[in-house]
């Protein structure tokens, strides 16, 4: 395993700037998650998406409506984001594109 | 339900919220005045609606109640009884 | 039932406006109808070319900007006080309106509330 960036206890990024792609790799399979090209189109939405409104999408809900809006109803479909990234996908999904916790997700 | 609304606030009149509550405060509307928002009882500079209320336990606290004989002063019943007359609330 | 969130501070001073934002959002979240309205300093949440990167702080600019993605009905911005300001339309976040009256506009929503 490659040198590993510092995490805090729910296993978010401390440093944003500590992330690549190869980090997004070792995180997600931690959640036993092989990262595909649909994995990847949404990592990269998020990670535009902060870039763009310095925040994660708050919440599931939330996201699953941003998705929708970015690349429409077929990927923003809370099945679809719950099949590719398990759990919470919002949770699952920022933590693997290395940008903070969704304020409001349990 | 006729579209009238009871109009809450704890401002000091010289607060920028009392003054948007009394712009935004309609015929059939009324005001409670309480906590700080009392003094408006006796603010020379600021005439309230004909339908205020003011807490009597506030006013009194701050010693403006007998100095404001022309206002209604409410207690806590009074205060549940408003609330429940009008059609919407909005605190201030 | 529609909500109005009503913003009447400045931003970057206090965190009241950042957590009806949150509000705002969450509604949203719920597909529950939700604006919000500046007004008074609370107008400076809509000023374009906020940079709050020294204080720390992320830019309610850019946060508000997610607001129609998410699917808030409208951002409205008190004219008056943007005349106060001297803010006109163009140095406002795209998507914003302005109304002219305070009481006219909250006559349109169930309900109406406040940050902090």
């Amino acid at each position: 395993m490659t040198n590993r960036p510092a995490r805090n206890n729910e296993g978010f990024l401390e440093d944003a700037t500590t992330w690549s792609a190869q980090v997004a790799e070792d995180i997600a399979q931690e959640d036993k998650i092989n990262m595909t090209e649909n994995h990847w189109e949404i990592i990269w939405f998020l990670r535009d998406f902060y870039k763009e409104h310095e925040m994660s999408p708050p919440s599931n809900r939330l996201f699953v409506k941003a998705v929708k809006e970015s690349l429409g109803s077929e990927k923003g479909d809370s099945i679809y984001l719950m099949t590719l990234f398990p759990g919470t996908p919002a949770k699952t999904a920022c933590r693997i594109a290395g940008l903070p916790r969704p304020t409001n997700c349990l | 339900m006729t579209d009238t609304t009871l109009h809450i606030t704890n401002k000091a009149p010289d607060h920028p919220r009392f003054r948007y509550c009394l712009s935004a405060f309609k015929e059939g509307d009324a005001l409670i005045l309480m906590e700080d928002a009392v003094l408006a009882l006796t603010d020379q500079e600021q005439a309230l609606p004909s339908t205020s209320y003011a807490l009597s336990a506030d006013a009194q606290a701050r010693a403006v109640a007998n100095r404001a004989p022309r206002q209604q002063l409410i207690d806590y019943n009074d205060f549940v009884q408003l609330t429940a007359t009008y059609s919407r609330i909005i605190n201030w | 039932m529609s909500t109005l969130i009503i913003i009447d501070q400045s931003p970057y001073g206090s965190w009241a406006g950042r957590e009806a934002l949150d509000m705002t959002f969450s509604l949203a979240a719920f597909d529950q109808p939700a604006a919000l309205l500046f007004v008074g300093p609370g107008v400076h949440w809509l000023c374009q070319g906020q940079n709050a990167d020294n204080l720390g702080q992320k830019s309610v600019e850019k946060n508000l900007s997610a607001a129609s993605m998410f699917g808030v009905e409208d951002i409205l911005a008190d004219a008056g006080s943007c005349a106060r300001y001297n803010l006109a339309i163009e140095h406002l976040i795209s998507g914003t309106t302005l109304v002219e009256s305070i009481r006219d506009t909250i006559a349109g929503y169930n309900q109406v509330v406040f940050a902090g």
